[in-house]
């Protein structure tokens, strides 16, 4: 009897391992040989882990693409380090990554971790590109090999003002974000901008990063009734439970969010609370040739996320430089890297000085459990 | 007034999920003056057997309250066996050794299963069939959901029935004496060990109830979701007095009605702040928690 009960008990606590042991290490396979090894930065663990995987897809599949072009500067190997968004893991990835001799990382996907593991990284002449992180600080610290994919932020947050002034016709707006280097600065910006764009500002509230109780919050909006309820978290698995308990709360107002919500997950998990929510995010034209190349590869990763496709032009774009280059000499490279001119799956890339690429924010919205391109703030016309 | 009913009826929701984990950290405590750090992943656990058991009930074509009802007492089951399992494996071999060797053991295995979660259930957020239960109603100018009603209702009910077992029973009348004196009760034949691991079940079992409805009140889970919980409800404990069960359920809605107050009168970015801030203080000038942690009859 009580040895079948210790064995039940072993038994029991197995099921929490068995099935994990199943999945085979991908890394393990891919060490040890030479080449040109790309490491990734994201959460790849805790509640952005989404957002990170993407990262790492992105990444894997823009190596499976390139690979068979690199010749006999190839192959090209990937070694992924989780960062868990927060900046002192970063930090420590990166400086593991520096010793693994990476030559370009493809990361980070907070702003708040980007900016600091960005410090060793480029002092030890590592390309890091970011295809996700768009506070403007990122790329305005004078950094050599600081590039980024993606958009930034002071023009995503004159998009969203516009869209609220121009579109929706909005007086007054109500904002909240859960204070990370990423969230809290869009939303800072909104409300300055928000200012002298005759949008009154009702309210401008702090979450805590991670909550998922915004009850608090939400009794505060309901009262104040405002126009437009900007929501700047810092990705879709906060801003599901929010969207829930908006529509719970009988809370009718319009919904504008950002970039980090855009994420199949987010309709996953709020399901037809997701319904007909705002949100701005970089256009991406879904039938070029460059972006069906992307998603065939991508494929087999599940749908693509925010930032899949960035990170996939992000590493497109360092090996293409690399081959252009004929080495991974950083100064070569950088040299090519500015040269550098392409069509790529998220939009046409082109670096500037500073490693920026431009933005191309438009209004999306949540239509049929699908995002899908609403306004654009270019002509100030809906799209069709 | 409207602001403060609302904040009322979303702080006694919150608190009452806070009550039933906080239970857990209590009882345990009370019987073997332990810490169980890992009653957050039991929290979590009950969590994901809700979302595998409901989807998989509702997609059936079940009614609500069948799914909701049967993962219950499923997922109640489950984790009351799986904190037995631990409390077999972890604790009871360390049972005359030093507190903080069974202290140092409970925090493996709180490690031990957050990263077996993560590596069975995957590192996404898994989504909850929220459509189950959706709506509510306006009484007078305040909102309340069902979905709240469904947590207050289980809520109380699971507290009651856990006052009818400690207080009304002979396996309660057990409980209490093993936890006065452990020696002097094995002496007039209860099987002190049994008692124990009965104790782990049940806080285990209110844990997952809580873990369920959280689930079902927020939409989702994530294999992470026991830490901060249980870092409050243990706070809850302590606020109302270790080892006392009613202290538990009070310093449960205590807690979740400071965090929901603090963030609706003040600042929603300082309420854990606020929280703790209210615990320190209490602690202070009661060191034994509100209800006093020796309050012989009540402990458990």
């Amino acid at each position: 009897m009580k040895r079948a009960l210790y064995l039940l008990s072993v038994l029991l606590l197995a099921s929490f391992v068995v099935a994990g042991c199943g999945k085979k290490d991908e890394k393990a396979a891919d060490a040890a040989k030479a080449g040109i090894k790309i490491g990734s930065l994201g959460p790849l663990t805790g509640q952005y882990a989404a957002d990170g995987n993407d990262i790492k897809n992105g990444v894997l599949a823009a190596i499976e693409v390139m690979n068979p072009e690199m010749g006999a500067l190839g192959p090209v190997t990937l070694q992924a380090e989780d960062d868990a968004c927060d900046p002192r893991q970063a930090v420590a990835a990166a400086n593991k990554l520096i010793n693994e001799k990476a030559t370009a990382v493809i990361g980070a996907y907070c702003s708040s971790a980007t900016i600091p593991a960005s410090e060793p990284l480029i002092a030890a002449k590592i390309f890091m590109i970011t295809p996700a992180s768009t506070n403007e600080k990122v790329t305005e610290r004078g950094m050599p090999y600081m590039f980024r994919t993606c958009g930034r932020d002071d023009d995503q947050s004159k998009a969203a003002v516009k869209f609220m002034t121009d579109q929706l016709k909005a007086k007054n707006v109500y904002i909240v974000d859960d204070k990370t280097t990423y969230s809290q600065g869009l939303a800072d910006n909104v409300e300055k901008l928000a200012g002298g764009a005759g949008l009154k500002v009702l309210g401008h509230e702090h979450v805590n990063q991670g909550d998922k109780d915004y009850s608090a919050v939400l009794t505060k909006v309901k009262a104040a009734k405002p126009d437009v309820f900007y929501v700047s978290l810092q990705n879709s698995a906060s801003a599901a439970p929010m969207l829930i308990q908006i529509a719970r709360m009988g809370i009718k107002t319009h919904i504008l969010a950002q970039d980090a919500v855009y994420h199949p997950q987010l309709m996953e998990l709020a399901k037809k609370d997701a319904e007909g929510v705002f949100l701005t995010f970089g256009y991406t034209d879904k039938e070029t040739p460059s972006y069906k190349k992307f998603a065939a590869a991508y494929k087999k990763y599940g749908e693509p996320g925010a930032y899949s496709a960035y990170s996939y032009d992000s590493t497109v774009a360092y090996l293409k430089a690399v081959k252009a280059a004929g080495s991974t000499d950083p100064e070569k490279v950088k040299a090519e890297l500015m040269k550098l001119e392409f069509d790529g799956a998220s939009k046409h890339i082109k670096y500037k000085e500073n490693g920026d690429s431009g933005s191309n924010y438009v209004i999306q919205v949540v239509k049929d459990g699908k995002f899908t391109n609403y306004w654009n703030p270019e002509t100030g016309e809906l799209f069709k | 007034m409207e602001f403060f009913l609302q904040q009322l009826v979303n702080g006694i929701t919150l608190g009452g999920v806070y009550a039933l984990v906080a239970l857990g950290y209590t009882m345990v405590y009370g019987i073997i003056q332990l810490i169980n750090f890992a009653h957050g992943e039991i929290y979590a656990a009950g969590g994901y057997m809700g979302v595998i058991l409901i989807s998989w009930l509702f997609a059936q074509g079940f009614p609500p309250f069948v799914c909701l009802g049967a993962a219950l007492v499923l997922a109640m089951g489950y984790c009351a066996l799986l904190a037995m399992a631990v409390e077999k494996l972890a604790y009871q071999p360390l049972r005359q050794s030093s507190r903080l060797s069974v202290l140092l053991s409970a925090l493996g295995m709180s490690i031990f299963l957050q990263n077996g979660l993560m590596l069975t259930q995957g590192v996404y957020d898994r989504a909850y069939p929220t459509e189950m239960v959706q709506g509510g109603f306006e009484l007078g100018t305040v909102m309340i959901s069902y979905m709240q009603c469904i947590i207050v209702g289980v809520t109380a009910l699971l507290l009651v029935a856990l006052n009818v077992l400690v207080y009304k029973t002979r396996i309660g009348k057990a409980m209490r004496a093993t936890a006065q004196d452990k020696t002097m009760s094995a002496l007039v034949g209860i099987n002190s060990s049994r008692i124990i691991s009965l104790t782990f079940a049940i806080g285990a079992g209110l844990a997952a109830a809580a873990g369920i409805m959280v689930g079902l009140y927020y939409g989702s889970v994530r294999y992470d979701m026991g830490f901060v919980p249980g870092i409050k409800a243990f706070s809850a404990a302590v606020l109302g007095g270790i080892g006392n069960i009613t202290g538990a359920m009070l310093g449960g809605l205590l807690i979740g009605m400071i965090e929901v107050f603090a963030a609706g009168y003040i600042s929603s970015e300082y309420k854990d702040v606020f929280a703790f801030i209210i615990l320190i203080a209490v602690l202070y000038f009661m060191p034994t928690g509100i209800m006093g942690e020796n309050v012989d009859d009540t402990r458990v």
